[in-house]
């Protein structure tokens, strides 16, 4: 069951939901509008929006007119076993990358981006004490 | 000599061959038994002042996991695991720095949000988003010191859990 909920904002959300569930091993668990859905992958819940009009949900344009948008670099992790095996699958699929492997205190880390531009962090910890820490 | 009848019932005793393999599947097993599901749910934010950013997590109910350095920290709150990050300490090898800010966000559960909004805001907590009514859910956007989103929501009648009523 998801405990955790994670928005990202993706300019097409079937796009998204083609990319999450395919490459990352997410469940589509609702896609009830054209501008939304709701993924689920262990504890994790992610849910996508699209920008959209005002008052139309987590993707809407402020009471300002600001429109929120995809990007920047904030992220969830996406624990992996063998993040070289992984990486290789991903770059035969056309996945974008941000810079190489880095190798943390406790793991080693690469981002890659979904369609929208959005980074997500695949970890592979290093020490099953350490499990993601420092840097 | 006869044989003992109750020879008939008792287990042959078979010598066992050792297997290394088994004995290190069965270890790999036992030490990661559980924990890719809770190792899921892990968030890196990036901020310009730790100090400050802990302090604006510790108001939203975050507890301090660990504080190894003067570049990161690593807060939990329920299974969120939420690691914030000096930007300064993942430039990348282009010499790309990372930075805050941007639309994603978690999505934290809270109860009574305009009570709790109403508090923040009076403790000097900018808000991107004031409270406002979606299909299932009222919520708002703050945002924390270094300027990053955190999305605020409180379930309303029409909320379910599992199958819908989180606002599209």
């Amino acid at each position: 069951m998801s405990t955790v909920q994670v928005r990202y904002i993706v300019n097409d959300v079937d796009t998204a939901i083609a990319f999450y569930t395919t490459q990352l091993g997410f469940h589509e668990d609702m896609h009830p509008a054209p501008i939304f859905a709701m993924l689920s992958r262990g504890d994790l819940r992610l849910v996508l929006s699209a920008p959209s009009g005002p008052n139309t949900g987590g993707g809407s344009t402020l009471a300002d007119g600001r429109a929120p948008e995809p990007g920047g670099w904030n992220r969830f992790a996406v624990q992996v076993d063998d993040i070289t095996t992984k990486i290789a699958q991903l770059r035969q699929a056309g996945v974008q990358f941000r810079g190489d492997i880095i190798e943390g205190t406790g793991g080693r880390q690469a981002i890659i981006e979904d369609p929208s531009g959005n980074p997500i962090e695949l970890f592979q910890p290093t020490r099953p004490e350490a499990r993601l820490s420092g840097g | 000599m006869t044989a003992d009848p109750l020879d008939a019932l008792r287990l042959p005793v078979v010598p066992v061959e050792p297997r290394p393999t088994f004995a290190a599947d069965l270890l790999h097993r036992i030490q990661h038994a559980g924990s890719p599901a809770r190792d899921s749910a892990t968030v890196r934010y990036f901020v310009d002042d730790l100090d400050a950013a802990v302090d604006f997590y510790r108001q939203l109910g975050f507890d301090v996991e660990l504080r190894p350095s003067p570049v990161f920290a690593m807060l939990y709150r329920g299974d969120l695991r939420l690691l914030l990050s000096i930007p300064s300490s993942h430039t990348l090898a282009d010499g790309t720095v990372p930075g805050p800010g941007g639309w994603n966000r978690i999505s934290l559960r809270v109860e009574h949000l305009d009570h709790i909004v109403g508090t923040l805001r009076a403790g000097g907590v900018r808000l991107r988003s004031s409270p406002s009514t979606g299909v299932g859910v009222r919520l708002a956007l703050i945002e924390d010191p270094a300027g990053n989103l955190v999305e605020l929501f409180e379930p309303l009648a029409a909320y379910h859990e599992r199958t819908g009523g989180e606002t599209p």
